[in-house]
C-alpha cells in the first residue's frame, strides 16, 4: 500500500481552497477546458467507462455505464443530480469536499453535462449542511461569473445550469428517487423502479444520479486519463475513496486511500490505533447501514470485493470503530432509533418493522427482553430484508441482523442477566471528533 | 404478449398488463391492498409478493410487467417468465406483512363499520399468523377525525395504502388529502383549509379496504352481515350508475358502487349516493286519495278508480288533456302508459318534462332522468329544456302528472291560479309531494327501488332495476296500476256504464280487443317487459339475463365512455 495519495483532497488545506481563484491555482476547471476543446462527448463518456469508477454513494455502481443509460438523443430534455445529502450515520466525506472543494464537485457535474448532453443539473444537499449550502452557492455563482457554467459554455456550445436545491432534513432524501420528489416539492418518499431514474426522473425526466464524491473524481480521470485511473489501487473499485474514521480512534477524520488498503491497515497505521489502547471490539466498515464486522474480520480489503469475504460492503466509506468498553445492545439501539426515526412510512415492512425492532431491542436493553427476542428479531430482519420499496428497510435490517448473529452471547447476557456485560457496563463515551 | 406459467397455470400477460392484473383476470387470487384497478399503482402495502424464477428476491405482483423473452431465452422453451404464489416462502412474507400491519392496529372489529367486509380480517383469516408476538403498548394515533362532510377517519385502524389519497388526485382531481407525519406516525389527513367535500368524496370509504374512512350516514346503522344485497341502478342521472343496494329489514341502508365498465366504473356520486338519505325525508301516502271539499282523503283502491274512471272517460277533446310523463318512468311504465292512454283517449297523449341540471367530466351528466333515452327510444315527445310547467297547463280540462314533482318550487297563488280552471287534476308518484297534495286523485306508486324494470341510460344501455324493498300494499309499480285500471274499466263495461255510454262502451271495447293478443291483463313486471322488447325493436333478442347483471348496450361499442 503505497503512502496516502491525494487526488480528491488535494486542493484541500490550501488557503481560501473554495474560493474560485486559489482553486483554479490548484488545477480546477483544466479538464473541463480539456473535455471542452480537445474531446467529444463519446470519448469522454468513454473514458469514465475506462476508468471503471463506482459509484462512492454506497451501491458502487459503475458511474460511466449509469451516463449511458441516458437517452442519446440530443433534443430530449436531461437532468444531472449530485447527491449531496449526506446523513448516514458515520459519513462526512462530502461534507469535506463541499466545504473545502466544491469547485472540483462543479466541474465535476459539468464534464458530465458534456458528456451526457443533460440541459441542467440540482445538486441536493442536506438541510442541516448550512455552511456547506454557503459555499456551494457562491461557487455555483463564480462559475457562472467565470462562464463555466450558463449558455455556451466557454464557446463550446453547450448550455447548462446548475441549481442548489437544499432538502429539509430527511435521511430517506438521500435515496435518489425520494430525493428526485423532494426536488419537486412533494413528500421525500421513494418512487417504485422501474421506471428508473435514467428514464423517468426530476420532472419526469430522464436524470442521472450521482454522489457527491463521484463527481469529484471526475476532473482528475479527464485530465489523467482513464486507463492510469482503472489501475489505482483496488481492480473493483479503482481510484481513491474517502474513508472516515470515527468512534474509538485516536486520529479520527477522512483519509483518502485506495481501496485495497485493509481495514486493520486503516485502523491501526492511519488511524492510529483505539482509543486508550483498549481492545478492538466491532468495526462498522462502510457507514451505519451496512453489517457489522468483528475483531476477526478486519483484514480485508476496503473494496467490495474484500468485504464480501466478511459479508459486509464498503458502503459510503465511514468507518465506525467501537472499542471493547462498547455494549453492542446499546449501540444497536441507537442505530435502530435512527431508522425508525428516519423510516418514511410509505411501505408496511419498513414503517412497521423498524418500530417493532426498536421496541425489542430497547426492552432488551432496558432488562426486559425475552427468552426467543433473538429468534424475533431475526425473524423480523427476514420480513424486511428484500421486501421494501428502497434499501432503507435492507438498511436498517442488515445492521440488526448482523449485530445480533455476531454478538448473540452479548443479547442473550442481557436478556438473561437484565444488565450488560461487566465490561461494557462503563461505556467509553467519546465527547468530541 | 407473454405467456406465463403461474402456480402451473399458463395464463397471458398483455403487454402494460401487471402480473397482478392478469393474475386476477384468470382468477388466480393474489392479496393485495394498496392496488386498486382504477388507480395508479404504488406497490406500497407488499402484500402480493410473489416468487419469480431468477429472481433474487420476491417481486410485488402488482408493479411487475412482463416482457417477451427471446425464442432462445425462454423458460422451458416456451414460457416468459415462471411464477409461484403459494410457496413457502411467499406464504411466510405474506405472513410477515400482515403481522406487521396489524403491530398497531386497534383490532377494535365489533365496533368497527367494515367488519365482515374488511380486507384485514379476510386476510388474517386466511393468510395470517393465529397470534402476534407484539408485546408492546401500541400506538395511539387521531380518532374519529371529520375529513369532511360525511367522512370520519381513524388513523389507527389506518394501513396507509393511499388508494383514498390517489383517488382524490387522480379521480376528482380535487387533491385534498395528502399523508403527515413519517414513518410509523405517518397519518392521512386534509391539506390544511381544505375539507374532503367533492362530489364523489364517499366512494374514498368504498376504496378504503379497512376501517379507517367511515361514512356518517352509514356509520354504526347496521352490521354489515346482516345487509341484504340486490343490484339494481341508480335513478339520479341519465348516468344510471350500477349499484348495489344494501338493505335490512325492508329499509335501505346504504348504497355502494357496483362495478360496470360500460356505465359507472368503479364508482357513483355521492348525490346519487346520498338518495337513500332523501327517501327518508319524503312524505308518503300509501292509499289512493280524492279530493273532498279541498281535502285529500284516502278511500279503498276499488271506490277510488271507479271515481277517478268515472272522471277521466267523460269524452274530453284531446286539445284539453295533458299528460306529463316523466324520465324517471322505466320502458316497462312507458309501454303501460301507452295502453293506458289508448284505453282512455284512443291516442297516445303525453310529453316528458326534460329536466336537465349540472354535470362533470366524470359521471354526472347533464340530463337527470334516468331513462330519458328509453323514453326517446319508445316515441315518447319531450318539452323544451326546463320548460315553465304552468304554461303548460294553461287552457287545459284534465292534466296527468304520471312521477314528476312538476309544481316543485313554484309559487302556490299561481299553481292554484293555473289548477283553478281544471276539471281534475290526476298526479300519480311515489312521493306524497307538494303536486301530490294539489291534486284531485292521487294514486301512490311504487318507488324506484320497490320495483322492476328496466332502463336506457344516455348512452344506450340497457339495464335492469331491481325490487330491493317491497312497497306496502297501496303502493304499486305503475303497470301494476294499468292492470288495475283495466280490470275495473272491464267490470264497467257491463255496469255503470250500461245506461248512458254506450258509444265510449263500445271504443273501450274495441281498444281492449286490440290488446288481446298482448296479454297485457295479467300485469306485472315480466309482461311487461315482454311488451317492450315488442316496442323497442333494438332490443328483440335480449333477454332478461342479458342485461343482469352489468347491461346490455344498443348503441355502438360496448365500451362505455367513461
Amino acid at each position: 500500500m503505497a503512502d496516502q495519495e491525494r487526488i480528491l483532497t488535494a486542493n484541500i488545506g490550501k488557503k481560501a481552497s473554495s474560493d474560485i481563484d486559489s482553486a483554479m491555482q490548484g488545477g480546477a476547471y483544466e479538464a473541463l477546458i480539456k473535455a471542452l476543446t480537445r474531446m467529444t462527448p463519446e470519448q469522454v463518456l468513454n473514458e469514465v467507462k475506462t476508468s471503471n469508477l463506482k459509484g462512492r454513494g454506497g451501491a458502487g455502481f459503475p458511474a460511466g455505464l449509469k451516463w449511458s443509460f441516458l437517452p442519446k438523443e440530443k433534443n430530449k430534455i436531461k437532468y444531472l443530480v449530485c447527491n449531496a445529502d449526506e446523513s448516514e450515520p458515520g459519513t462526512f466525506k462530502d461534507r469535506l469536499l463541499i466545504e473545502n472543494d466544491p469547485h472540483r464537485i462543479i466541474e465535476g457535474i459539468i464534464i458530465a453535462a458534456y458528456a451526457t448532453n443533460a440541459n441542467a443539473g440540482f445538486i441536493y444537499i442536506r438541510g442541516e449542511m448550512v455552511l456547506g449550502a454557503k459555499i456551494l452557492e457562491k461557487a455555483i455563482s463564480q462559475a457562472y461569473e467565470r462562464h463555466f457554467l450558463g449558455k455556451n459554455i466557454m464557446g463550446s456550445g453547450l448550455d447548462f445550469d446548475l441549481y442548489l436545491v437544499r432538502g429539509a432534513g430527511a435521511y430517506i432524501c438521500g435515496e435518489e428517487t425520494a430525493l428526485m420528489n423532494s426536488i419537486e416539492g412533494k413528500r421525500g418518499e421513494p418512487r417504485i423502479k422501474p421506471p428508473f431514474p435514467a428514464g423517468y426522473g426530476v420532472y419526469g425526466k430522464p436524470s442521472n444520479i450521482n454522489n457527491v464524491e463521484t463527481y469529484a473524481n471526475i476532473p482528475t480521470i479527464i485530465l489523467k486519463g482513464g486507463n492510469l485511473y482503472a489501475n489505482l489501487g483496488s481492480k473493483d473499485t479503482p481510484g481513491t475513496r474517502l474513508f472516515g474514521l470515527s468512534g474509538h480512534i485516536k486520529n479520527p477524520g477522512i483519509y483518502e486511500l485506495t481501496s485495497d488498503v485493509t481495514l486493520r491497515e486503516l485502523i491501526y497505521n492511519y488511524g492510529g490505533g483505539i482509543l486508550g489502547d483498549k481492545k478492538l471490539k466491532a468495526v462498522i466498515p462502510g457507514g451505519s447501514s451496512v453489517p457489522v464486522l468483528t475483531v476477526n474480520e478486519i483484514d480485508v480489503s476496503m473494496d467490495a470485493e474484500g468485504l464480501k469475504k466478511v459479508g459486509s460492503m464498503p458502503g459510503s466509506g465511514g468507518v465506525i470503530v467501537m472499542n471493547e468498553t462498547v455494549c453492542m445492545v446499546k449501540a444497536l439501539l441507537n442505530l435502530i432509533k435512527f431508522y425508525e426515526h428516519e423510516s418514511c412510512g410509505q411501505c408496511t415492512p419498513c414503517r412497521e418493522g423498524t418500530h417493532f425492532l426498536r421496541l425489542i431491542i430497547e426492552d432488551i436493553e432496558n432488562g426486559n427482553g425475552k427468552e426467543g427476542d433473538c429468534e424475533k428479531i431475526l425473524a423480523i430482519c427476514k420480513n424486511i430484508m428484500g421486501r421494501t420499496i428502497c434499501p432503507l428497510g435492507d438498511a436498517a435490517a442488515m445492521p440488526c441482523e448482523s449485530f445480533v448473529k455476531k454478538f448473540r452471547d452479548e443479547f442473550e447476557y442481557h436478556i438473561k442477566e437484565k444488565r450488560c456485560l461487566p465490561e461494557t457496563s462503563k461505556m467509553t463515551t467519546i465527547f468530541s471528533v | 404478449m407473454a405467456l406465463v406459467l403461474i402456480d402451473g397455470k399458463e395464463i397471458v400477460v398483455n403487454q402494460n398488463e401487471t402480473l397482478l392484473k392478469a393474475a386476477l383476470r384468470e382468477n388466480i387470487y393474489i392479496p393485495y391492498y394498496c392496488y386498486h384497478p382504477a388507480l395508479s399503482i404504488v406497490g406500497q402495502c407488499r402484500m402480493c409478493l410473489v416468487k419469480v424464477e431468477g429472481a433474487p428476491k420476491l417481486l410485488t405482483a402488482c408493479t411487475t410487467y412482463v416482457s417477451e423473452l427471446p425464442k432462445e431465452k425462454k423458460i422451458d422453451g416456451k414460457y416468459d417468465m415462471k411464477v409461484f404464489t403459494k410457496t413457502e416462502e411467499v406464504k411466510e412474507a405474506q405472513r410477515g406483512i400482515l403481522e406487521f400491519l396489524l403491530l398497531n392496529h386497534p383490532l377494535d372489529c365489533p365496533i368497527c363499520d367494515q367488519a365482515g367486509e374488511c380486507q384485514l380480517q379476510i386476510y388474517s383469516y386466511e393468510y395470517g399468523k393465529p397470534r402476534s408476538e407484539f408485546r408492546f403498548e401500541k400506538l395511539h394515533a387521531p380518532k374519529r377525525v371529520d375529513l369532511g362532510e360525511h367522512i370520519v377517519y381513524d388513523a389507527e385502524r389506518c394501513i396507509k395504502c393511499t388508494r383514498c389519497i390517489r383517488f382524490c388526485n387522480e379521480i376528482t382531481k380535487t387533491g385534498e388529502l395528502t399523508l403527515v407525519e413519517r414513518g410509523v406516525h405517518t397519518y392521512v389527513d386534509v391539506f390544511e383549509g381544505k375539507k374532503l367535500n367533492n362530489p364523489y368524496s364517499i366512494c374514498t370509504v368504498d376504496i378504503c379496504p379497512v376501517g379507517a374512512l367511515t361514512f356518517k350516514e352509514f356509520r354504526f346503522k347496521e352490521r354489515v352481515w346482516f345487509l341484504q344485497a340486490t343490484n339494481s341502478v341508480c335513478p339520479e342521472c341519465s348516468r344510471n350508475c350500477s349499484i348495489r343496494v344494501d338493505t335490512y329489514k325492508g329499509e335501505i341502508m346504504r348504497i355502494v358502487p357496483r362495478f360496470n365498465p360500460y356505465v359507472n366504473n368503479h364508482f357513483i356520486c355521492d348525490y346519487g349516493r346520498l338518495i337513500t338519505e332523501r327517501i327518508k325525508n319524503n312524505e308518503l301516502r300509501e292509499m289512493p286519495s280524492v279530493k273532498e271539499k279541498d281535502i285529500l282523503k284516502p278511500i279503498i283502491e276499488k271506490e277510488f278508480y271507479k271515481m277517478l274512471l268515472s272522471k277521466i272517460t267523460r269524452k274530453y277533446k284531446l286539445k284539453d288533456v295533458l299528460v306529463i310523463l316523466s324520465g324517471r318512468m322505466t320502458n316497462e311504465e312507458v309501454e303501460a302508459y301507452k295502453v293506458l292512454s289508448l284505453l282512455l283517449f284512443g291516442e297516445v297523449l303525453g310529453e316528458s318534462l326534460y329536466i336537465t341540471g349540472d354535470k362533470d367530466e366524470i359521471l354526472i351528466k347533464e340530463e337527470k332522468r334516468p331513462n330519458y333515452f328509453g323514453e326517446k327510444l319508445l316515441d315518447v315527445k319531450f318539452t323544451k329544456e326546463n320548460e315553465n310547467v304552468l304554461s303548460l297547463i294553461k287552457d287545459k280540462k284534465l292534466v296527468i302528472s304520471i312521477r314528476e314533482d312538476i309544481f316543485k318550487g313554484m309559487n302556490e297563488d299561481q299553481i292554484r291560479k293555473a289548477l283553478s280552471s281544471l276539471d281534475a287534476f290526476v298526479v300519480m308518484d311515489a312521493f306524497f309531494t307538494e303536486t301530490a297534495k294539489m291534486s284531485d286523485f292521487y294514486i301512490p306508486l311504487a318507488n324506484w327501488f320497490e320495483m322492476e324494470g328496466t332502463t336506457f341510460n344516455f348512452d344506450g344501455h340497457l339495464q335492469k332495476i331491481s325490487k330491493c324493498v317491497s312497497p306496502p300494499k297501496g303502493r304499486k309499480p305503475f303497470y301494476d296500476v294499468v292492470s288495475t285500471i283495466m280490470n275495473i274499466l272491464t267490470e264497467m263495461e257491463t255496469k255503470d256504464f250500461e245506461t248512458d255510454k254506450e258509444k265510449e262502451i263500445e271504443s273501450v271495447k274495441k281498444v281492449l280487443e286490440s290488446f288481446k293478443d298482448r296479454d297485457v291483463m295479467k300485469g306485472g313486471f315480466l309482461t311487461w317487459f315482454k311488451e317492450v322488447k315488442n316496442a323497442i325493436p333494438q332490443i328483440k333478442n335480449v333477454s332478461l339475463k342479458d342485461i343482469v347483471p352489468l347491461g346490455f348496450s344498443i348503441k355502438g361499442s360496448k365500451d362505455g365512455n367513461s
